[in-house]
Formats: structure tokens, sequence, C-alpha cells
């Protein structure tokens, strides 16, 4: 921080330019939510930044029910549930083995996985489709699972091999005079003394998965199976002139994103610088 | 520590295996399909060498103009994204009431998806009722009021302004992280030494963020090669394809036009021109490291 102390006059610029700025960041959000809120004939004919006068709940009931968004959320929130936990566990499993087990090639392997992070989703994508429709496993748990675990792993073993590197080697010597295995030093030992890692992957993960669109396009082509962002996709198509029902949808498939921000804000702000220094 | 040799590779076969199947194995099949015309679902593949990519660089106008806005979009994003969140990081960078207020309110978008962003942009750009249309209306301008998403012209803009909302969080997150690991003491040998504002900024601030500079450098510019999300969401690369991008461009060549072989060649068109970033920015960061 400069360390001056800020003359009164130039603070109060400051705040003005701020205040400014974040009115203007929050016009779109404030927009959708009156739309949303409004009914078709008040939308029709209201200005355009009046406060809805007669609140329609009803639209996010609409957007919910007929508009499919309840079913698209359920999906996603069932993909989060699932693929988070279980990507993080084949990821601490591999970071375990690159820093706490001794073998000859593990600075290589490491690299091997970090070259997936440069690689673009788009150049995997045909070759994948192919494999999944041969093995059948287009539109189903498993095969969604597969590809979303996949594209996770290399962020996940730069974090977790980051962080397991931090906890000093004797802790896993007094381990095995204990008579804990590799096993039990990785449940009892690692695994509990990297949760601030692991709360930060698993937030940056269900962040990654629930707005993930691009795989869910391709890979997820059953109506009933759709994520909140094909969904929405879908829901545009078929709701595309009614618009105070898209902007509830919009709004419904923000209101995730603010929980899970207000409620973990500090590992936004810092975890991430932390994780992108590696 | 005794251990067999096989137990590492009991370890790491999960993620190995996975990764394997659907990183590694796939891309150089891509690579590979890239050298072929294939429908996807003929049995017969035809070889052609290097005319996939020959095509593209010479006859495929879409594509050349799908380069051209991605060179665009990195070049405003480098600018414009990375400038403003340079900008809103300095201004934050101060004890303020409301800071984490402020914070939250600049850095929120970038959590949201491409294509709820999208569809939001896409009401606030509507052109009978959306926001921009109707502001300029109500104070005047309404010969400034355009069918935003619908006009080659202001497409690409129109979209790039709703990308700056969403990203600029990001880069200003990282400045501030990297403000504050700067030590106060430069800052006051400096104000001993009579040095002024703007030159305590030049000599101290800009010379100690250089880490994050390269950091925020590099996120921005694979980003912008990768854009997708927003433009799909809110142009599906229209109107007459004024907004194609290489990755949507080679979204429609291989799902929607079946030319997988074309389709191939551009995503790894997109490997390349992203291993131009990376490799130097891997080499910077393992140099430091080692230092």
């Amino acid at each position: 921080m400069d360390g001056q102390r800020l003359h009164p006059a130039a603070n109060a610029v400051r705040y003005l330019f701020l205040i400014v700025i974040a009115a203007a960041f929050l016009i779109p959000v404030v927009f959708v939510a009156f739309t949303a809120l409004k009914s078709r004939p008040e939308l029709a004919t209201s200005r355009f930044y009046a406060f809805p006068k007669d609140i329609q709940w009803g639209n996010f009931q609409k957007a919910w029910e007929l508009g499919h968004l309840g079913m698209y959320t359920q999906n996603t929130l069932f993909i989060c549930l699932v693929k988070v936990p279980l990507g993080i566990f084949v990821e601490a499993f591999a970071a375990f083995a690159l820093t706490r087990m001794v073998f000859k090639r593990s600075n290589a392997m490491f690299a091997f996985f970090l070259v997936g992070m440069m690689i673009p989703m788009q150049a995997t994508l045909v070759p994948l489709n192919i494999f999944l429709n041969k093995t059948h496993l287009v539109s189903t748990y498993p095969g969604i699972f597969l590809v979303y675990i996949g594209f996770g792993i290399p962020f996940g073993i730069l974090i977790l091999r980051g962080f397991f590197r931090t906890i000093p080697k004797e802790i896993d010597e007094a381990a095995l005079i204990d008579g804990c295995g590799e096993l039990g030093t990785f449940f009892r030992i690692i695994l509990p003394l990297s949760m601030p890692a692991i709360a930060t992957l698993v937030i940056f993960d269900f962040m990654a998965t629930w707005n993930e669109f691009l795989l869910a396009q391709i890979f997820i082509t059953k109506d009933a199976m759709k994520t909140i962002t094909t969904g929405l996709m879908s829901f545009r198509g078929e709701h595309a002139t009614d618009y105070t029902l898209m902007n509830a949808g919009v709004l419904i498939s923000i209101l995730p994103s603010l929980l899970v921000y207000l409620l973990f804000q500090k590992y936004f702000v810092s975890g991430l610088a932390g994780s992108v220094k590696g | 520590m005794a251990q067999r040799a096989w137990k590492p590779w009991l370890f790491l076969a999960p993620a190995l295996i996975i990764y394997l199947i659907v990183i590694f194995v796939p891309s150089i099949y891509t690579f590979y399909l890239s050298f072929f015309n294939w429908n996807g679902v003929s049995p017969q593949k035809t070889f052609v060498g290097l005319s996939n990519y020959i095509q593209l660089l010479t006859k495929d106008n879409v594509f050349q103009l799908a380069l051209k806005n991605n060179l665009l979009w990195t070049i405003a994003s480098l600018v414009f994204i990375m400038g403003f969140g340079f900008a809103l990081a300095l201004l934050l960078n101060r004890k303020l009431k409301g800071r984490v207020a402020f914070r939250g309110i600049f850095y929120f978008p970038f959590l949201l998806s491409g294509i709820v962003v999208a569809t939001g942009w896409s009401w606030m750009y509507n052109p009978t009722n959306g926001f921009v249309n109707k502001l300029l209306a109500s104070i005047g301008l309404e010969s400034w009021t355009h069918a935003w998403l619908a006009e080659p012209k202001t497409a690409l803009p129109a979209v790039f302004i709703a990308a700056l909302w969403q990203g600029v969080g990001q880069p200003m997150v990282l400045f501030l992280a990297g403000l504050q690991t700067i030590p106060a003491d430069p800052y006051e040998a400096a104000i001993i030494d009579g040095a002024k504002s703007h030159q305590r900024f030049r000599y101290i601030t800009l010379p100690l963020l250089r880490e994050t500079f390269v950091i925020v450098f590099a996120t921005t510019m694979i980003g912008s090669m990768k854009v997708y999300d927003i433009i799909y969401g809110m142009t599906g690369g229209g109107p007459a394809e004024s907004t194609q991008v290489l990755s949507s461009w080679m979204y429609y060549q291989t799902f929607k036009f079946a030319n997988i072989g074309t389709g191939s060649a551009i995503s790894f068109f997109l490997v390349m021109v992203t291993m131009v970033v990376i490799i130097p920015y891997v080499f910077y960061t393992t140099k430091k490291s080692h230092v």
C-alpha cells in the first residue's frame, strides 16, 4: 500500500469513481431482475428503469417448472456432487504418489499431467465423441463423469501436489513407524492436513462444473439430462419472446453462484491468486 | 523407505488412465484426423495430407475472419480487461469503507457461466426492449440505437462489452493480491527521498508487480484464444459469420457440417497458437521458481 495518507478530496474522488463504476456493473443484474419480476403487460407499458409495481413471483415458478429449470438445476447439482469429490480423490491419489512416494519419473509424470492444461478442450472432442459412442456412454452419467473428471485432473493435481509438498516428510516417517501403511498415511494424515487446499479446490471445481458448457453441449444429448447452461440455451429457444420468463431463468441460474460466492468469499480472493502461482 | 516399485503407479493409475482416455489420446487422434477428409460416419477416411490446413488458410474466408476476430479479441482483452482490472485494483488498494462490497461487485460476474452472462446481456441489447436502446432513446439519442447483436459492425464489440463486464474481476483480484505483497518500506523510503506519487508508481509499484503482470498476461491471452461460450450464447457466430472465432468455427465445422478433418485442423491450429503463449510462460515461471 502506498505509504502516503490520502488527501480527503482525493479520497472523495476515489469513492465517486468506485460508486459510478459499481453502479454501472450492477445495471445488467438490476435490469434482468426488474424484467423477471414484471408481468408481460407491465413490461410492455412500464418504463424500462421502473421498479416492478406488481411483483410476479410466479415467473420463477413458471421458469422452474414449465421451463424445466428445476430439472436442469437438479441435474447439474447431481453432476457436481458426484464429480467434485470423485475427481478430487483421483487427483489426491495421484498427487500423493507424486509427492510422498519415491519413484524415478515423478517429475516427468507431473509435467505430463500439466501438458493437459495446455490442450484446449476442442482438440479432444471428436475422438472423445467416437469413444463415448462406441462404448455407449454418450448421455450416460458414467460417460459424463469420466469426461468432466478428466478435464479437472491437470489443475487438481497442480494444486494438490503444490500443497502436499509443503507437508513435512517427517510426518510420513512417524506414521510409518506407528504402523501406518501408504493408504493409512493418505487417509489419516495427508488428507486431513490438506483441508485448506481441498476446500479451495472443491469450491473452484464446483463452480467450473456448474458453469461447464462445451462438454455438456456435446456429450449430453438427452433433454432430461441437460445441465443448467445447456438447459438455459434450450429454454431460450423455447421461450424466445417471453422476456419476463427468460430473465427469471437467468436469475435462477445466477443465484447458486451468488450463494457460493457469499459463503466462500475468502477462497475466491486469496485462494485463486495462490493457486495460479502454483 | 522400503517400498515396492509398482506402488506409486497404483496410486497414479486412476488419474493416469482417465487422463489418457479423456485428454491425451484424443488430442493425438485429433492431430491424426486433421490430415483426413471424413464426415464422421462413413467407414472411409480419405488421406489428404496438409490440404485441410492449406484450405483453411487460403480458401476458408470464415476461418480467416475467425482468426482475425480471435486476434482482435485478444488485443482488446489485454488492453481493456487487463487495463481496467489493474485500474480497479489500484482504486481498491486502500483501506476503504465498503472495499469488500466493491470488490465483490466487480469480481462476481467472473463466477457466472458464459451462457448466463450471454443470456442476460442479450436482453440488455434487445433492439426493442433492451436497456441499451431504451436508455439511448430516453436521452434523445434515438439515432444511435442499433440492433446491436444483429448488425455485423456492432455485434463483436457488443459481445466484447459483455465479456469485459464478466472478465474484469479476474485480473483485478490477481493485481490486488500482487499489490498486497509489496511492502510499505520502499514507498516510505521514496517519500523521504522526495519521490512524487507518479514516480513511486513508475519505479516501485510497476516493477514489483512484474510477476503478476506475466500471470495476468498469460491467463488473459489463453482465455481469449479459447473464447467460446459467451460468443456462442450471444450471436452463435453470426450475423453473417461476423463474430466467428476459432472455437466456434471448429464447433460448426465439426458438429454441424460434419467436416471432421477441417474441424480437427482448426482445433489443432488452436493448440499451436496456445502453445506459442504457454511455452514461454512455462519457461519464465519455472526459471523464476529455481532462482
